[in-house]
């Protein structure tokens, strides 16, 4: 058990923390997959619109890697293919059936699994068309199902603002979490990481077998898995990493457990704009209206799939994203304050992570939309650099991917990084850079170099 | 305020697409965001924002400085009424101050913001902030004594030739206030090389600046020959609470502390420049005092403590040091920064006695090794990175 401390970060005190309850929302009646989230990849449809899936059915794949398919997670009718420009598939909406059909595979228990040779996991994987749970770092992208990974991550510490809390997605999980685990630790030579909570009081995360455990302490970004893998043993030039979510180990576990594909995840929904904060049972892909049923009021909201750092904005007519757990609503406020930049702030209006307002920072904060400020030229006062929990020097790393300099890039360790990781960066920055995005960029520059 | 913000509002179209005013967008853009803050919304990255940005940043820098400007300004009339050997409250002495520190102030704002609306016209740009800081700056490293028609040309050369040429604020390489104060420590070098007082307004009046006086008197102690001048008070004390003749802003080494602590407190000064130029400063004296021995130059006699307080030093560090664009800005090289420029600032005063003020050569020189030493740091990261790759 080894101990982890990481002291820069913020954990951000927003408003809308979501109640621990879980309500019970299966009643979306459509879902969707967004092939467009899977990034490098090749997506080619196995569907037509119209066509009847099962739970489990491939609904495209990718032309780069065989085999590698996506299932759909409902039984029902292909509803809609959405294009986007130059054909780009955008979304799969599927309009769910009263009766479920799944897909059933082989099941197995605990000690079996862990028997199982990596092979047999990779095909029982494949023919459940479920490779897209797992990701791997470099470059944060679906595996490549050949490749074998130095070691597998995985986190089971929640920093992000208004996540899930890992308590009510844990419990009476046990099993699954072991069995996932289980099967995990047979895809790999090293070992499987998990990063739990320091002051750790969840009991499913106690005397977890076939892996290490590493107790987290520390504020935002500690919870990202990118930064547990700095800190744990980073990433080297053509070391390959796998991760996957919490949630979605538990869903591998019950595949192996049970030999059904059960796409129910937890989501937390929550936010300044949000009417009752609180956490859904609902299944992956589910429409946002049905999630957000009641959460809003009157005036201009935005809707994130994913917390306020990351997500990605979307409307009522949308879907939840895959690898989401976070919807997050906020105000939109377009007021001007006369002399705004001028007046000494206050803890209503102001939530700075320099101490130039007058507020208290006890109480939570009501987020906007708003940027604060205009973009302007770098001026590095240290903002990037308090925020960041990594041997990275953020701002010569910036500088080189804006000159394309793909070897200084590679110097200043940008394998190691990934956008999530610096999205408390573009937080801090009083320029308003998007830090995050030149991460995005210089990865997609390395991608492309291959 | 409504009022304000609808004839802002009415007028927009002007400025806006094919307004007949559209050249001058910059102009409107500025005017507009500085009356009424901006309500940009977040579009890519994450949807919330800090609450701090340039305008804000700006501001704090030249809140820090105000207990520095007003003590200033009151000395300003202090010193005058000194030279006078007359008696003044010190609501008065403000008041002379005032009248000879505000037409500098106004004809260095009116100077800088003509260049800085001119070039983002003529390049559609966004109109910066950088000059609130610049402006403030100016007047307070300058005598009172200053020809208006010498500020206008030195800011205009510091404005253009030290930050518009590059581009704006943020990439610029030397700090614009000091390279306006270079320009006319250089080009008009009659009263502001460091060696004589400047007192307003008194005809025929002169008398050696606290640095200028060890070098004066070859072959002494420092502290000696300080404390043996009549015409001021030039004790330790008072040099630390800063009723000695000077340049506006930099004669209170208590209020720059003041200052200083605010910026720490916010966050955004960098300590660890503040901190390195103090430890190379007091280094640096013990040094000379150690190798006082065999000189006759009395320069190397002073005590730490005393050059801390002496010249423009804590000014400088405080203030224009920590200039985020024109320092290093690694942290390590941060530190290398703020060390090097309290041993040039020192080095300068005590081995080249014709400029008996060596800070503002020493930040500017800084200024231009900044990127070298960055350089270093970066390369000591990747070597570091690198050879753990090849384990």
């Amino acid at each position: 058990m080894a101990q982890i401390k990481i002291r820069k970060g913020h954990s951000l005190k927003i408003a809308g923390v979501p109640e621990n309850i879980i309500k019970e929302n299966l009643i979306t009646t459509q879902v969707s997959m967004r092939p467009v989230e899977f990034r490098y990849t090749k997506p080619k449809l196995t569907v037509a619109e119209g066509d009847r899936v099962n739970r489990g059915t491939a609904l495209f794949f990718d032309k780069t890697t065989p085999d590698f398919n996506w299932a759909s997670p409902a039984s029902g009718t292909v509803k809609k293919i959405k294009f986007g420009a130059r054909r780009v598939i955008e979304k799969i909406v599927i309009e769910i059936d009263k009766h479920e059909d799944e897909y059933l595979g082989d099941s197995f228990t605990l000690e079996q699994i862990a028997a199982l040779s990596a092979d047999r996991i990779k095909t029982i994987i494949s023919k459940a068309n479920l490779w897209h749970l797992l990701r791997q770092r470099p470059f944060n992208r679906v595996v490549d199902p050949k490749d074998k990974p130095r070691d597998i991550f995985i986190s089971a510490y929640n920093t992000a603002p208004l996540s899930p809390n890992l308590e009510l997605i844990l419990q009476g999980n046990k099993d699954y979490l072991q069995a996932g685990i289980n099967v995990l630790n047979n895809l790999t030579d090293g070992k499987v990481n998990i990063g739990v909570p320091a002051k750790n009081s969840i009991k499913e995360l106690n005397n977890l077998s076939n892996c290490e455990t590493h107790q987290i302490s520390g504020p935002h970004p500690a919870g990202n898995v990118g930064i547990q893998i700095h800190h744990i043993a980073p990433l080297k030039p053509g070391d390959k990493i796998w991760t996957i979510t919490i949630q979605h180990l538990i869903i591998l576990g019950k595949l192996f457990l049970t030999g059904k594909f059960d796409p129910t995840i937890i989501v937390s929904i929550g936010g300044p704009g949000a009417k009752v904060p609180t956490h859904v049972k609902t299944r992956i892909g589910a429409s946002i209206g049905s999630l957000i049923e009641g959460q809003i009021g009157g005036g201009d909201f935005r809707i994130i799939s994913g917390d306020v750092l990351t997500g990605r904005r979307v409307e009522e007519d949308d879907f939840l994203g895959f690898y989401d757990t976070v919807i997050s609503i906020l105000q939109v406020d377009r007021s001007r304050p006369f002399l705004g930049w001028f007046q000494p702030g206050s803890s209503k209006r102001s939530y700075s992570l320099t101490n130039s307002f007058l507020t208290f920072k006890k109480q939570a904060f009501n987020f906007s939309t708003k940027q604060n400020g205009s973009q302007r030229a770098m001026v590095p006062i240290d903002a990037w650099e308090n925020v960041l929990p990594m041997d990275i020097l953020p701002n010569p790393l910036y500088r080189s991917i804006l000159a394309a300099d793909i070897e200084e890039m590679e110097k200043l360790g940008i394998w190691e990084c990934d956008e999530e990781d610096f999205a408390l960066c573009s937080f801090a920055c009083p320029s308003k850079i998007d830090v995050g995005a030149a991460i995005r960029q210089g990865l997609d520059l390395m991608w492309m170099e291959g | 305020m409504k009022f304000f913000l609808n004839i802002l509002n009415k007028v927009r179209p002007h400025f806006k697409g094919e307004g007949k005013l559209k050249r001058y967008y910059p102009f409107f853009e500025a005017v507009d965001t500085l009356t009424f803050w901006t309500n940009d919304q977040t579009k890519s990255g994450p949807h919330i924002r800090d609450s701090i940005d340039l305008k804000r940043t700006m501001i704090m820098v030249i809140v820090a400085m105000i207990p520095a400007t007003i003590f200033g300004i009151i000395n300003v009339g202090y010193q005058h009424a000194l030279a006078l050997g007359i008696e003044r409250g010190w609501l008065a002495n403000f008041w002379i101050g005032l009248q000879s520190y505000l037409p500098i102030m106004v004809v260095g704002y009116a100077t800088g913001f003509f260049w800085e609306l001119l070039f983002p016209i003529i390049r559609k740009q966004e109109v910066d902030e950088g000059f609130f800081v610049t402006g403030w700056l100016i007047p307070l490293i300058l005598p009172p004594t200053i020809p208006l028609w010498q500020m206008v040309v030195a800011t205009s050369f510091g404005v253009v030739i030290g930050k518009m040429i590059f581009g704006g604020s943020g990439r610029n390489i030397f700090n614009p206030a000091l390279l306006t104060r270079a320009y006319i420590f250089f080009a008009y070098p009659g009263r502001i090389s460091g060696d004589e007082v400047w007192v307003k307004t008194v005809d025929g009046f002169s008398g050696a600046t606290p640095l200028a006086v060890p070098v004066a008197n070859p072959g002494a102690d420092a502290v000696t020959v300080l404390n043996n001048v009549s015409q001021f008070d030039y004790s330790w004390f008072n040099m630390f609470i800063g009723w000695i003749p000077g340049s506006v802003g930099e004669t209170s080494a208590l209020m720059i502390l003041l200052g200083a602590a605010f910026l720490i407190y916010t966050k955004i000064g960098s300590w660890r420049i503040m901190a390195g130029a103090v430890i190379g400063l007091v280094a640096t004296a013990f040094l000379t005092n150690l190798l006082a021995g065999g000189s006759t130059n009395t320069m190397l006699t002073l005590p730490p403590h005393y050059h801390l307080v002496m010249g423009g030093f804590l000014f400088g560090t405080a203030f224009m040091a920590t200039d985020p664009v024109s320092a290093a800005y690694t942290n390590r090289g941060r530190w290398i920064y703020g060390i090097l420029i309290g041993l040039l600032t020192v080095v300068i005063r005590a081995v080249n006695p014709a400029y008996p003020e060596g800070t503002m050569l020493a930040i500017l020189l800084m200024n231009a090794f900044a990127p070298l030493i960055d350089y270093f740091v970066v390369q000591g990261n990747m070597k570091k990175r690198m050879a753990r790759y090849a384990e």
